[in-house]
């Protein structure tokens, strides 16, 4: 069977802290969280998976082209209906010929994923991200945080699962989501809901051959910072355990993607046992134990982190909703936007076949000898330089990032040079996503993500900006 | 070659005009050219009619030139729109003077006309905003301040020059503007006005951006016979020079000026068989604070980087050694897009016949008109001269 290969993480850069929230309503409803991860306002689901994916390819040093499947789990899918797959498998580079599911419906399903990508016994990416939704006023609202989380299965990996269980329980009205709502809920029965959690999380983790006592690390669905230490202690798991692999208290609930990326940090930090239980409303739970062989290369990304008052975030949530925008916006097709996906996804240049020059886009006569003979491809570098910036201030976006601006404020709109094999540069306008004093100015270097563009006709367009890059040494 | 003349040259002021249609305005414009004239001139004497426009808001993409050219009561001389974003109306004299030149019109209109303040601001910015580079530049969230702002950015950087030298483009400009009658913003303002003003794309402030404007300017270009038989003191155009670059400035040769017209200004120069030092006064495309500076070094008027010592000595102030945008230019005068152009040739045909009032350029007897479209992929100039 494959193993577990590398691991990556990756939390937005925004913290609203548990301060700020009792100070807005008064009350604080999720307990034992500090702090929740807010994504940016171009911030969902498909980008943070790709943030996470790209730590864990780039530590595992694999080709994504090695990748033979893809499996993501959340509970908040950009669209209801259709395949984000192909747009993460575009951006992240994986082949066409990619065997991909999708696992939703419950905060369950980045378990799930997991266990899908394992049993299906080939090299397989699996993914998990979310960032689930409810009232603010209410514990599920206040605990909401946002992350991801990626796992690489391979078969020279050096960490195996060894055993997996599960187990399910009718439990209705357990954390649910009517359709065409944005924002999750639960009753508020809390003896039946924690009834709920526990019978079933116990039920799949009794199920495993291990005695839950014996892991180092457990990394448990944790819709706040309360209940995976209570269901520990009834089934004999040390807190430390727990506060190895349940990482709620500085990222808020994670839904989806809560115990892969325990997992995850539990393995950045070390631990060999790790127990992995998901659960979600309804009710249902999977249970998974690592144990690991040899260390798995990790890396989290956590940019920041970068307090917001409770306006800020709320503000970069869209709880305010959208921009009302007159007119609508420059419209490009979405046949024509299709046509330039490798450069609106993974920033693929060309070399011109006469002069070797490097074109971006690389399409029509080449603007250095006129030629037009076409391009070969060329892979740019995921770091540049910024020749050229401004910021665009409030008020001054053009339509189509009205609602961009409505939720994150000022962004950088820049030049931005990248060298090519043998010091050829081509220069790419990119939006840098700057946040607190992080301003950009010539000179500096960012490096390239992958972020929501815009939103037309309903349909997310995700492409390439820059972040600054982060200090070295 | 035959040679072209302005023979007469009229606008509406530049501003906010909800009152008044894109017809009735280039009417008004078309009707102040002719009224312009010493001798009457009957419509059916014209040969051609150019118009430029972009045609903000929509309101007539297909066939606005002859939607206002019957509207002014021109007749049935063939009407041809002329689209070059804010280098339409100065495409539209070029397309002018060449049909005189080559003999098929004797006496041709070169006219713009632009609506712009009758629609919101998202409405306006969606428009503006495709005539920049749509598919990339466009979608990085920039605008035209943006893009004129990123170069700004890497112009200041490259030269080490101070932000508020942009400042003191503004502050000229209003001066000027102050003393013009047609002028949309005609009031003087201070260097802190400028500095303190909203930031709208670092290191632009609201300030350093021309406003957005309605309005319409109209040029009458006829052949050598017939500007003698119309008046006595017509304006020779002696060169004309066009360029053409990639849309999106990313894709350039250079962030630090616009290339186009740089290679206007050369093949207008060869054209009037001119140099850069022999321009008396210039109107230039001063749509924000840095396009003046870029304008300074594309058109020759000093080495590069060296823009802001021609503002720091006053070498283009009113009463400076060559006078630079005494209209106002884009910033105070406005800026209806269509009409920038002809508007520029408005300007010139008054300081060359001596008709500019409180702001005539002493001994001004050469002129050179500059403009840029979107933010620099077209550009047209043109050298007028007095006399023969």
């Amino acid at each position: 069977m494959t193993r577990i290969a590398a691991v990556g993480g990756y939390l937005p850069r925004f913290r609203l802290g548990a301060d700020a929230i009792a100070e807005a309503w008064d009350r604080y409803q999720a307990s034992g969280i500090d702090a929740v991860a807010v994504p940016d306002a171009d911030e969902d689901a498909v980008t943070m998976a790709h943030a996470a994916a790209r730590q864990a390819l780039a530590v595992a040093d694999r080709d994504a082209g090695s990748v033979a499947r893809l499996h993501v789990g959340t509970t908040t899918p950009p669209l209801a209906e259709g395949d984000l797959m192909p747009r993460l498998c575009s951006t992240l580079g994986l082949p066409e010929g990619v065997m991909t599911a999708t696992h939703t419906g419950s905060t369950r399903a980045g378990v799930e994923a997991l266990l899908g990508g394992y049993h299906a016994d080939e090299t397989a990416l699996v993914l998990a991200a979310d960032c689930p939704r409810g009232d603010p006023d209410s514990r599920l609202g206040q605990a909401a945080g946002a992350g991801a989380a990626a796992v690489l299965l391979a078969p020279e990996g050096g960490a195996p699962i060894v055993e997996t269980a599960s187990h399910v329980e009718a439990y209705p009205g357990t954390r649910y989501r009517p359709p065409g709502e944005t924002e999750t809920r639960e009753l508020g029965v809390r003896t039946y809901e924690r009834d709920a959690y526990r019978e079933t999380l116990s039920g799949a983790i009794d199920r495993l051959d291990t005695a839950p006592g014996t892991v180092d690390a457990a990394a448990l669905q944790a819709p706040d910072g309360d209940r995976p230490y209570r269901v520990a202690d009834a089934l004999g798991i040390a807190p430390a355990a727990v506060e190895a692999g349940v990482r709620v208290a500085a990222t808020g609930d994670l839904g989806a993607a809560s115990p892969v990326f325990g997992l995850v940090a539990a393995l950045a930090d070390g631990v060999d046992r790790v127990l992995v239980a998901g659960y979600g409303g309804g009710a249902g739970a999977t249970a998974l134990l690592v144990d690991t062989e040899d260390p798995v290369p990790a890396a989290v990304a956590t940019p920041g982190p970068e307090h917001l008052s409770y306006t800020a975030a709320m503000r970069r949530r869209g709880a305010f909703g959208d921009a009302d925008v007159a007119g609508g916006g420059a419209h490009v097709s979405l046949p024509s936007w299709r046509r330039t996906l490798p450069q609106r996804h993974r920033l693929e240049a060309g070399a011109c076949r006469s002069c070797s020059a490097v074109a971006f886009p690389p399409a029509g006569a080449c603007q250095g000898c006129g030629a037009t003979e076409g391009y070969d491809p060329v892979t740019l570098p995921t770091g540049g330089e910024v020749v050229a910036t401004t910021t665009i201030h409030p008020g001054g976006a053009p339509p189509e990032f009205a609602d961009q601006q409505r939720r994150g404020g000022v962004y950088d709109s820049a030049i931005v040079a990248f060298e090519a094999d043998g010091g050829r540069t081509v220069r790419v306008p990119v939006q840098v996503v700057v946040t607190g004093d992080r301003s950009i100015a010539v000179g500096d270097p960012v490096e390239t993500t992958v972020r929501r563009i815009y939103t037309q006709e309903g349909v997310p367009r995700y492409g390439v900006k820059a972040v600054p890059a982060e200090p070295t040494g | 070659m035959r040679e072209a003349y302005i023979v007469g040259a009229g606008q509406t002021p530049f501003g906010s005009f909800p009152d008044r249609s894109y017809r009735d305005l280039f009417s008004a414009a078309y009707t102040a050219a002719v009224e312009s004239i010493p001798e009457p001139v009957a419509p059916d004497r014209i040969d051609e009619v150019f118009v430029g426009t972009l045609g903000v808001g929509g309101r007539q993409i297909g066939l606005a030139g002859p939607a206002v050219a019957t509207h002014a009561g021109i007749g049935d001389a063939p009407t041809t729109r002329v689209e070059n974003a804010c280098a339409s109306g100065g495409s539209a004299l070029r397309s002018a003077v060449e049909a005189v030149r080559g003999g098929r019109a004797d006496l041709a209109v070169a006219g713009g006309v632009e609506v712009m303040t009758d629609v919101s601001d998202d409405v306006r910015r969606w428009w503006l905003g495709v005539s920049g580079e749509t598919e990339w530049e466009r979608l990085t969230g920039a605008t035209f301040a943006g893009v004129y702002a990123q170069m700004a950015s890497a112009y200041l950087d490259t030269y080490d020059v101070d932000r508020e030298v942009l400042s003191a483009v503004t502050v000229k400009n209003h001066d000027n503007g102050a003393k013009n009658p047609a002028a949309q913003l005609g009031f003087s303002c201070t260097l802190e006005d400028a500095e303190t003003a909203p930031m709208v794309a670092d290191p632009l402030t609201l300030y350093h951006c021309c406003p957005t404007s309605d309005g319409a300017a109209v040029a009458l270009v006829a052949s050598e016979d017939l500007a003698g038989s119309l008046r006595d003191d017509p304006v020779r155009v002696a060169g004309v020079g066009a360029g053409t670059d990639s849309v999106g400035v990313y894709d350039r040769a250079t962030l630090t000026g616009i290339p186009a017209a740089a290679t206007a200004a050369d093949r207008a120069y060869e054209d009037a068989g001119i140099e850069a030092r022999d321009v008396d006064v210039a109107e230039v495309h001063d749509c924000f604070a840095i396009a003046e500076l870029f304008a300074y070094e594309d058109l020759g008027f000093c080495e590069r980087g060296e823009a802001a010592t021609l503002i720091e000595e006053d070498v283009t102030a009113l009463s400076g050694d060559r006078p630079v945008n005494p209209s106002g230019g884009l910033k105070a005068k406005g800026h209806p897009i269509g009409a920038t152009g002809t508007g520029q040739a408005v300007e010139a045909f008054k300081q060359l016949t001596g008709d500019a009032g409180d702001r005539q350029v002493h001994a001004a007897d050469r002129a050179v008109l500059h403009n840029v479209g979107g933010s620099g992929g077209a550009a047209v100039v043109h050298v007028l001269e007095c006399g023969p």
